[in-house]
């Protein structure tokens, strides 16, 4: 034992501390960098030195500096996050679809109501210019809302394409980046250390790339890790990255899925295939929510303009002569998208051809009943499986399938296939109404061009004896002939009538009939609904005919203004029973409580999978954070150790000269 | 459990973030007064508040057509009443017309007044709002109702009444037809006439003695004098009856299948008297022309002038039945109307209590709410700073 010994402790026990003190320092100094985990020194003691009085330690060294880190814990908050990253998204983005249902006088049940209540003013006063005016601005606002709501719609879904470009170009930018550090990582494995910072950097990238798309991660034995996409995708293997890339949706080229380029081809991931990361958020917003707003908005569009346009058609307008109403609402018409991956021969689609040099679809739809539409999208598939002339029809809304053929008639509207058909697996996108508000707008500019009359008249006999006036008169069906002049006489007290309907151009053969009235049922005759109030006696006897002086007759305009309270909207026929829809008012405040409950439930979902997160992370870093209060603890020991060590080589020291003292 | 330090940051700046949205929220709520701003707020109340709002915005358009009705009626209404007076004036001047001491010309500018009354009533019946409508115009409101012709005044509209919106049907418009044109002729029931050339003996305007006895058809009473005994025979529809040679006696009430009528006056040989049933025909115009026309005539006897002049009463009478009718139930329209009104503003209240129900602000609930949540933020705000501020580097400063 010399007292070189002593001096050479020392020093390691210096080095050592010293090392430790740089590593506190370094924790203090990354305390605030994200992803940075906490390190420390692994001491151990030297080999120690066999005397013959026993075993003597020669000290300290250092072994390695470690990271506090838990894969279990990391691997947790980046799926949490990835969660919370989705719900988030989606729950911002839908917010701002909410923007589309306005509550209020801002909203479209409001605009739709007020266009419906300006006719009142035509009712009361069928020949004044201004409340004609006043009607057709009415027209034009509702148009340009509901304009407005579908432009809302659709600049929704462009930044949700831009988003998911975005996403794919960090996304692969991320992937290079781990499959590198993957490389250098497996470089350095040999040396026996870890490489704390490029592990802690490939956590970051791995972590940042959850909050995007969702991924699952596998260690290697050569400390590189295997990235995968919904479980089975690989992105990063070793040293090897696989690009994603955003693909056109093959029906609508505005929407974007995510997908891959492999050997040559382009395959988009199916739908719900990545289940967190903010992607999954948008996408999920663009085949889901946005698709079921613009059918809601599409479908309300459809059946007022529908409606509006039906019964307007049954009026007389205030020209001269006086002529059936021309459309009010323009609206866009019901459309057919052919993927883009259909069959094809010769480079054109083979289910298409040529009508008037234009190429179009041989799958072509058209609104029959604009109340029966659906606010949905459907697709038709030419499934092999189905004997030829027959598809299969998906109600895209819900799921409910069906076998359709050419002329079939679903939810308001006729599926024509016209040849040549389509081929096998072939699909089609139809739109019965989702691009109705793309391009809906007032149809009618002079304000004589408004139908306020009604093309029949009734007048009573002056000689009734009962109390019955005509509380309504309404055109109800195209078929209405006005040359007809039909007269009702009624044969007892009881209600019942005989009628005949006798051409006044003395063209058709006089038409004779009996029925009965009921109070509250309209007498429907030649295409028009008469509806009494009081009680008519024997030998009363009306007459309705064409309406001699149209000019200041307002039976139509109280017809149109009265289609504020019909039920316009919705109506289904399930078998052959028809379940009546709801109004323009009910159809919209339900879908702005449809649109509200998802929002709200979106925004339930993003607190809790963010406070889930926010959890998972705590809890992460409290295993690899720095806590400032314990580095300074530590910083203290490691100084007063490097102190002692210190004290060591003095004592050291002294011992040297006492020993050189006693030579002297 | 460890704390990282900049967690415990991150986690504090996130707490006090939310609870500062918090209490912006509620702030927000009791500046604007509105519980619901966004249907995802309260989807249920933003459903229910819509249906409110649709409901308060179908009862003022009701109202504006309840009112159109109403200025309308009310104008009808008045102007009915003027006609009444016009028709008063003209019964006064029939009645002074029957003046035995009355000689052609007092009469006839009796007819000149009559005359006048008429066309007074003829601008009342043609009377507009001012804005287009003529408030007789029936179905065909822009249509001028009625035109003088030949042959008297004509209805040149349509028949029956613009009304508003069902199920309500208020009349915009009144029918001029049935107003001033549909009296009935007669006493209601029958018509009385004498032939032209009856000139000694009156008929009077009959009455209905057995309801259930009437026919419909048409009779004349025809006179026969032979050696000097006056008979009369009954004809139905043309044809002979049972009644062939009933004698005859002044003023004796005659009854024929229950209509009641007297025959005044000394019937010559071959004198006729109709007896016709009553047709809704009689227009206040042609009872005026009628009655004017009669006062214009000359060189009579005494028993037509009376003849014609209890003609002329019996007509006017008429009309001014008719007129006045219309006019009453213009009132009841207009009673009708009230309550519409009243029935409609009970609606839209009730409509505007279920949106504030739905949408508006519970103030104490949200003062509350309000001060609560500031008391957390504050609570937060503390804890923070004094959390915040305890390092154990501040301690080993000082040592």
């Amino acid at each position: 034992m010399s007292a070189i010994s002593l001096l050479s402790l020392g020093s390691r026990a210096m080095t050592a501390n010293y090392a430790a003190l740089q590593v506190t320092g370094n924790n203090i100094a990354n305390a605030n960098t994200a992803g940075y985990s906490r390190q420390h020194v692994e001491l151990a003691t030297a080999f120690s030195q066999q005397t013959g009085s026993g075993f003597f330690g020669k000290g300290v060294d250092v072994a390695t500096v470690t990271r506090a880190h838990s894969a279990f814990l990391t691997r947790e908050a980046a799926l949490t996050q990835s969660l919370a990253a989705a719900d988030g998204t989606r729950s911002d983005q839908l917010r701002q679809l909410e923007g589309v249902f306005r509550t209020g006088e801002a909203g479209l049940g409001y605009a739709a109501q007020q266009m419906f209540n300006a006719f009142v003013d035509v009712a009361n006063r069928p020949q004044d210019a201004s409340a004609r005016q006043v009607v057709l601005a009415r027209v034009g606002d509702l148009a340009a809302r509901f304009r407005t709501a579908s432009d809302q719609i659709d600049s929704l879904q462009a930044g949700i394409a831009q988003g998911v470009r975005t996403a794919v170009a960090s996304i692969n930018s991320l992937t290079t980046r781990i499959a590198d550090l993957n490389t250098r990582i497996a470089n350095v494995q040999g040396t026996g250390h870890a490489p704390n910072e490029l592990l802690d950097q490939r956590d970051t990238a791995i972590n940042e790339l959850s909050q995007i798309v969702q991924v699952t991660t596998v260690p290697a034995a050569d400390g590189s890790v295997g990235v995968f996409l919904g479980g089975a995708q690989k992105l990063v293997l070793g040293g090897t990255a696989t690009a994603l890339s955003a693909v056109t949706d093959p029906f609508d080229p505005a929407r974007v899925q995510l997908g891959i380029a492999e050997a040559g081809t382009t395959r988009a991931f199916p739908d719900g295939f990545i289940a967190g990361g903010s992607v999954a958020g948008l996408l999920r917003v663009q085949n889901h929510d946005l698709p079921d707003a613009r059918g809601l908005i599409g479908r309300l569009a459809s059946a007022i303009a529908g409606a509006l346009n039906k019964q307007q058609a049954l009026g007389l307008d205030l020209g001269q002569p006086a002529a059936a109403g021309a459309p009010l609402l323009a609206i866009g018409a019901a459309a057919v998208a052919p993927s883009s991956n259909n069959a094809m021969v010769g480079g054109v689609p083979v289910a298409s051809y040529l009508s008037g040099g234009v190429r179009v679809s041989s799958v072509s739809i058209a609104v029959v009943d604009s109340k029966e539409l659906q606010p949905s999208d459907y697709e038709l598939v030419a499934d092999p499986a189905l004997p030829a002339g027959s598809y299969r029809l998906t109600r895209l809304a819900d799921g409910a399938s069906q076998t359709v053929t050419d002329g079939a008639v679903v939810d308001g509207f006729r599926i024509d296939i016209a040849p040549p058909v389509p081929a096998a697996r072939d699909r089609f996108l139809l739109q019965p109404s989702s691009q109705a508000t793309r391009s809906i707008a007032l149809a009618l500019a002079d304000p004589k061009g408004i139908a306020a009359a009604s093309p029949v008249g009734a007048s009573l006999a002056a000689a009734n004896t009962g109390t019955a006036t005509v509380a309504s008169l309404t055109a109800v069906n195209t078929t209405l002939n006005p040359n007809l002049v039909a007269t009702i006489t009624f044969t007892d007290d009881l209600g019942n009538y005989s009628y005949s309907l006798v051409d006044s151009t003395a063209a058709l053969p006089t038409v004779n009939g009996t029925g009965t009235f009921m109070a509250g049922q309209p007498i429907s005759l030649n295409g028009f609904e008469l509806r009494l109030a009081g009680v008519p006696k024997t030998a009363d006897s009306l007459a309705v005919a064409r309406t001699m002086l149209p000019a200041g007759n307002n039976g139509n305009a109280n017809a149109l203004l009265g289609l504020r309270d019909a039920a316009l909207v919705g109506q289904r026929t399930v078998g052959a029973v028809v379940v009546p829809g709801v109004n323009v008012t009910d159809a919209y405040a339900s879908a702005l409580a449809t649109v509200g409950v998802r929002v709200q439930s979106a925004e339930l979902d993003a607190d809790q999978s963010a406070s889930l997160a926010a959890d998972a992370k705590t809890q992460a870093s409290s295993t690899s954070g720095v806590n400032l209060d314990e580095e300074a603890a530590r910083l203290i020991q490691f100084q007063q150790s490097y102190q002692a060590a210190a004290k060591m080589l003095q004592v050291a020291q002294s011992v040297f000269d006492t020993l050189l003292q006693i030579g002297r | 459990m460890r704390i990282s330090t900049a967690n415990s940051f991150d986690t504090g700046i996130d707490t006090l973030t939310r609870r500062q949205s918090d209490l912006a929220q509620i702030q927000e709520q009791i500046s604007s007064g509105k519980r619901v701003d966004r249907a995802s707020d309260d989807p249920a109340a933003a459903a229910r508040a819509e249906r409110a709002l649709a409901a308060i915005g179908r009862s003022e358009t009701s109202q504006r057509a309840v009112d159109a009705s109403r200025v309308a009626m009310t104008q009808t209404e008045s102007s009915l009443g003027d006609a009444t007076g016009l028709l008063q004036r003209a019964r006064e001047l029939v009645v002074s017309a029957g003046n035995a001491s009355y000689g052609d010309s007092e009469r006839r500018h009796i007819a000149d007044e009559i005359q006048s009354l008429r066309e007074q009533l003829l601008a009342v019946a043609n009377q507009g709002d001012g804005a287009g409508t003529w408030l007789f115009g029936g179905q065909s409101p822009t249509q001028k109702p009625f035109v003088d012709a030949a042959g008297g005044v004509q209805y040149a509209g349509a028949p029956g009444q613009s009304l508003t919106e069902a199920p309500t049907g208020l009349p915009l418009t009144s029918d001029g037809r049935t107003a001033w044109l549909s009296a009935r002729t007669g006493n209601g029931v029958f018509v009385t006439g004498a032939a032209p050339t009856v000139a000694s003996a009156t008929i009077d305007v009959g009455s209905v003695a057995n309801p259930s006895a009437l026919t419909g058809s048409a009779y004349a009473l025809q006179f026969s004098v032979a050696a000097g005994v006056t008979t009369y025979a009954v004809l139905k529809d043309g044809l002979p009856t049972a009644v062939t040679a009933a004698p005859y006696a002044t003023g004796q009430a005659i009854v024929i299948d229950g209509m009641r009528v007297a025959v005044s006056g000394t019937p010559a040989n071959g004198d006729a008297f109709q007896i016709t049933p009553s047709t809704p025909t009689l227009g206040v115009f042609a009872a005026l022309d009628q009655a004017a026309a009669g006062l214009r005539a000359t060189g009579r006897t005494g028993a037509q002038i009376a003849q014609a002049n209890a003609f002329a009463l019996r007509d006017v009478d008429a009309v001014l039945g008719g007129v006045q009718s219309a006019r009453s139930s213009t009132g009841a329209v207009l009673n009708r109307i009230d309550s519409e009104t009243d029935r409609l503003d009970g609606q839209k209240l009730a409509s505007r209590t279920e949106r504030s129900n739905a949408e508006d602000v519970d103030l104490v609930h949200a003062i509350s709410d309000f001060q609560s949540r500031q008391s957390s933020y504050d609570a937060a705000l503390k804890s923070y700073a004094m959390v915040q501020r305890l390092s154990l580097f501040q301690y080993l400063n000082g040592g």
